[in-house]
């Protein structure tokens, strides 16, 4: 067994020791809980569902900030809105959202600091400016989703419906499944996201990142502790399939991370992507991560990908038609 | 009021939360939006497989005869959360299902809206219920 085979082996026991978590030391004097070896307790089971977009609405222009009374008005339209009551059939939003309100698991309110959008820089809420060659591989991408229909093979199909990842780093918040679960160890910390049931595993320290030949679905992330804040930088992304990038950026970008537990119930999780082949300049998204009361469930995506036979079926049967 | 103010303010706040989200696929890929279909069926098995359900029905014909239909449903995990178990859609359960066709012409289609022969809704979905997961 080569040594970095054997280095994954002992971390995923050291995990499995402490799966269930390790119990939590007692609470520190700045009241954050430690665990028993003296690292900020992130562990549990988190949620980052939430109705608030990642990008202020042309509605909310100048208004970072919701009052309580503009908060409940607005969950109240984003939750109607889902209400297939109220949606005209064989219009193109009812095809994009093809499955009523039932199926999906958007949660019904929008960050609690009542924010207009989850990007927090830059200050107007929006994402910077694509580059020329950022707004062409958009384009790209856009032809290749309309031409799924016409998908020759699964390799036409992205990264989410060929169940190898759920989308590139940062996660945000989408329309179900947006469940975490974190399990610490001395020197890593673990990530277990339920779709699509990859593990993220963060070595902690000073080691150097993967060599830039080394491309991975998930990067490659180190972490750090500044105070009580898990600070993770993530590099070493890959473009190998269609989807396997953020937003449309390169597989240059870098994404740092930091995950700060403001209370029992929550941590602050804030990430800066930054890539100038694509954005022209960096830019920071704020949103919290919820406690939930119960366990992620497995999301194994490949046992039953009826949908990618089906899309590849529907193709052929469009063919024979021609 | 009028309606299509309320349509344009449902179509705007829909775009918002579908640009972060889609369901694990490309729904036109899969199913022809000029085929929507409405089936009343008997349960016959259900599939908890991921990426998404699949509910079995047979559907009886005007002669007398019946097909088996696939409706494909949301991820298990959700359904689990939202309560649709084992128990609540037992085999011989009468459904109604309206959704839109598989586009290669097998008896297959989404299941947008299920309810009970009744009318009662299978699911109600997340707008209810789950208030404290976001804050």
């Amino acid at each position: 067994m080569r040594p970095a085979a054997l280095a994954t082996c002992f971390v995923v026991l050291a995990l499995a020791a402490v799966h269930g978590q390790a119990p939590a030391a007692k609470t520190g004097a700045t009241g954050v809980s430690k665990t028993p070896w003296g690292d900020p307790d992130l562990q549990g089971t988190w949620s980052n569902q939430t109705l608030t977009p990642l990008e202020r609405p042309a509605q909310f222009k100048d208004k970072p900030v919701l009052t309580e009374a503009e908060a409940a008005a607005y969950e109240k339209q984003l939750v109607d809105a889902g209400n297939v009551d109220n949606r005209t059939p064989g219009t193109v939003q009812d095809v994009n959202l093809a499955y009523n309100q039932v199926w999906w698991d958007r949660g019904n309110r929008i960050v609690a600091d009542r924010r207009t959008s989850l990007i927090v820089d830059p200050p107007d809420g929006r994402i910077p400016p694509l580059t020329p060659a950022a707004q062409k591989r958009r384009e790209e991408d856009r032809k290749a989703s309309d031409n799924e229909k016409f998908a020759a093979s699964w390799l036409d199909f992205d990264v989410y419906s060929r169940c190898i990842i759920r989308s590139a780093l940062p996660r945000l918040s989408t329309g179900y499944n947006n469940n975490y679960e974190i399990v610490q160890s001395p020197g890593y910390v673990a990530i277990v996201q339920e779709q699509m049931h990859e593990t993220r595993i963060i070595p902690l320290g000073t080691q150097p990142h993967l060599t830039s030949t080394v491309r991975q679905w998930l990067g490659d992330s180190r972490g750090h502790w500044e105070g009580n804040t898990l600070v993770v930088e993530t590099t070493n992304f890959t473009d190998e399939a269609r989807g396997s990038t953020f937003q449309y950026a390169t597989r240059n970008m870098k994404l740092v991370e930091r995950f700060t537990r403001t209370s029992d119930r929550t941590i602050d999780y804030q990430f800066t992507v930054s890539d100038p082949d694509t954005w022209t300049r960096p830019w920071t998204v704020k949103m919290p991560w919820n406690r939930i009361d119960g366990l992620i469930y497995e999301y194994a995506c490949h046992e039953g990908n009826l949908g990618l036979e089906h899309m590849l079926s529907a193709a052929r049967a469009a063919d024979s038609k021609k | 009021m009028k309606l299509t103010h309320i349509a344009a303010i449902a179509a705007l706040a829909l775009g918002t939360i579908a640009s972060a989200a889609r369901a694990h696929h490309s729904f036109s890929a899969e199913f022809d939006v000029n085929k929507p279909i409405k089936l009343q069926g008997t349960v016959k098995r259900v599939q908890w497989i991921n990426p998404h359900t699949w509910i079995w029905i047979d559907v009886k014909k005007p002669d007398g005869t019946t097909e088996e239909w696939g409706i494909e449903a949301g991820t298990p995990n959700t359904l689990f959360r939202l309560g649709l178990t084992r128990e609540a859609l037992p085999v011989g359960t009468e459904i109604v299902v309206s959704g839109y066709e598989a586009r290669d012409g097998a008896k297959r289609a989404n299941g947008r809206d299920m309810t009970f022969t009744d009318g009662r809704k299978l699911l109600m979905g997340s707008s209810i219920g789950n208030d404290a997961q976001s804050k």
